[in-house]
């Protein structure tokens, strides 16, 4: 692989970061739609074919509105909360590889930022920042239902981080490596099973692991059934109740991105990333396998959004240290012991 | 001056200014705020060092350890009513400064003598690209030969978490089970537990009396009285 010029990254990180911003405004379009078929509505209609303008409009409009600072607020931190949100999610893309590298106009073109020894770490490194965004400004807004939401987010992310984290330490033990692209190129490998070729995913290799990653990455990123911090039924959307105008939306942007990361980071880790039919042969095809997948998971979300309801707080805590803690533990010693196995250094 | 001087001397300059912050800033929030932006800054500094394993276990740790102090902060102190800020806590004042002077007392002794050097591991770049990387190789040199103080370690940090549950547990095992009670919400209109009759569950009717006792409670809103929730739910049919 030839090295790449530092502005090619540049261009390379901008472009991705933009990307991922008209992404997220298309998520909130998807999601709207998604539901309105699940609940026999027809969601935005009125602007654009489909409602496909909806959200620019919702973005012009959020922009022309009054930035409201209350009273008693800690004024400092409650304008840098919600940009600690945004940056914290915006940048995890960095480590996110949508390809190998391509030549454009006889230049090689690296189609992921960095690959950085411990991608997988720096992933769940800056979603455990995010929460600083959460509690600060619900702090700051000196309002008690603000305040009780940001506690509550602080208990559900300390807790469901961990188990975040453990859940790919089998993935970690099977590949020996930390990198997100080592982690994907891995599973571009087939796996030959008797007569049966199947792809070398992380899915087939950790299936337990896989549903406890979704179970907690829909918790870190605080989406129904898990969304207690911004409960709007009992605390008035919680942590951003202070909010108004462009500066809620940084919290509005954070949330959706943060779900298109996790949504990206789970394709990567456990569904081979940009694996796919002829994605060895043309780099389109590997983005739009990435990009079917990130889909999938989307939709999931959205999914879970319309079926389940809320759960309840000492359910939430309950679920987190007395069933998936144990289960990912199980699972951790479990791999290990049969990679121990297959190198013949335990009989 | 190279970009990596340049970057590191911006970071540093930060990270000191950080630290600075810590010590003076009034509100212990703001305090906590600026120890998470010193230890960023360490983490990036660690990154430029190359050892991205560390910078990475440095923000998620201490990020995650600063995040409960944060919410101690909100949780236990009150901010416009510290000790500091009427002169309170005389002894602790002079042991810190006592303390501060002695650190930077030594601190510059080692910088002006350079004595405080390290003995040279044999970690060179070729070996740590040999096992994989860095996270690998300090992988490696922890679980082999450093594995007894870290089982050590992991043991003082297992006694800790029992201390924290004995505290926790209630004064007699058994007694939470008492408290349980059932949370239900059935979300009625107000005023209808005033105004039905007492009688056993789903049986007795809705009197005319009691209908006029709710809608005086209630003025002019339309109220619906439900007793069975059967009678205006149909199973299998979608309206």
């Amino acid at each position: 692989m030839e090295p790449q010029p530092i502005w090619v990254t540049f261009v390379v990180a901008f472009i991705f970061m933009n990307v991922l911003l008209v992404g997220m405004a298309y998520m909130t379009w998807f999601e709207r739609k998604v539901l309105a078929a699940m609940q026999d509505r027809l969601g935005p209609t009125r602007t654009g074919p489909h409602g496909l303008l909806q959200p620019i409009a919702d973005g012009i409009k959020l922009l022309g509105k009054e930035d409201l600072i209350p009273a008693a607020a800690d004024r400092l931190v409650f304008y840098f909360a919600p940009l600690v949100v945004f940056v914290a999610a915006v940048v995890r893309v960095a480590v996110i590889p949508f390809g190998n590298q391509i030549t454009v106009f006889g230049h090689p073109v690296n189609l992921f930022v960095a690959d950085l020894n411990v991608g997988a770490l720096f992933l769940l490194a800056f979603g455990s920042i995010g929460v600083y965004g959460i509690i600060l400004g619900a702090y700051a807004s000196a309002n008690r239902y603000s305040l009780l939401g940001g506690l509550r987010s602080a208990a559900q992310v300390i807790s469901y981080e961990i188990i975040l984290g453990l859940s790919l330490v089998g993935i970690f033990l099977l590949s020996q490596s930390l990198s997100v692209r080592q982690i994907m190129l891995l599973q571009t490998a087939s796996l030959q099973l008797g007569p049966v070729t199947l792809p070398n995913w992380f899915i087939l290799s950790q299936p337990l692991a896989f549903v406890i990653f979704l179970i907690a990455a829909v918790a870190e990123t605080n989406r129904a059934p898990f969304d207690l911090p911004e409960a709007e039924t009992e605390l008035v959307s919680g942590f951003h109740t202070e909010y108004s105008a462009f500066r809620f939306s940084f919290y509005f942007l954070g949330e959706y991105i943060n779900m298109i990361i996790v949504s990206l980071f789970a394709a990567t880790m456990f569904l081979g990333g940009i694996d796919g039919p002829g994605s060895d042969r043309f780099w389109v095809l590997g983005i739009f396998w990435l990009l079917v997948k990130v889909v999938f998971f989307l939709f999931f979300y959205v999914w879970l959004r319309a079926t389940l309801p809320r759960f309840r707080y000492d359910q939430l805590m309950g679920i987190a240290w007395k069933v998936l803690l144990p289960l990912v533990l199980i699972n951790i010693i479990v791999t290990a012991l049969i990679r121990l196995a297959g190198n013949g250094q335990l009989f | 001056m190279t970009l990596d001087a340049i970057v590191f001397y911006i970071l540093a300059a930060v990270c000191l200014l950080a630290a600075v912050g810590v010590v003076v800033s009034r509100n212990p929030v703001h305090a906590a705020v600026f120890v998470v932006i010193t230890f960023f800054n360490v983490a990036a500094i660690f990154v430029m060092l190359g050892a991205e394993f560390l910078a990475a276990v440095q923000v998620i740790v201490y990020a995650g350890a600063m995040l409960v102090l944060v919410l101690f902060t909100i949780m236990l102190v009150d901010p416009d009513n510290l000790p500091e800020l009427h002169a309170g806590r005389p002894v602790q004042r002079v042991v810190g400064v006592l303390l501060g002077l002695i650190l930077l007392l030594e601190v510059g002794l080692a910088i002006i003598n350079r004595t405080f050097t390290a003995p040279t591991g044999n970690a060179t770049p070729e070996l740590i690209g040999l096992v994989g990387g860095p996270a690998q190789a300090m992988g490696y040199i922890l679980y082999n030969q450093y594995a007894l103080p870290f089982e050590i370690v992991s043991l003082v940090l297992l006694v800790g978490v029992i201390g924290a549950i004995v505290l926790a547990l209630p004064e007699r095992l058994g007694e939470q089970f008492g408290l349980r009670r059932g949370t239900i919400s059935l979300g009625h209109p107000r005023g209808t537990e005033v105004a039905l009759p007492t009688g056993p569950d789903g049986e007795a009717p809705i009197t005319e009396a009691d209908r006029k006792e709710t809608a005086a409670l209630e003025g002019t809103r339309e109220l619906i009285l439900v007793r069975d929730p059967d009678k205006y739910t149909t199973v299998g049919e979608r309206r």
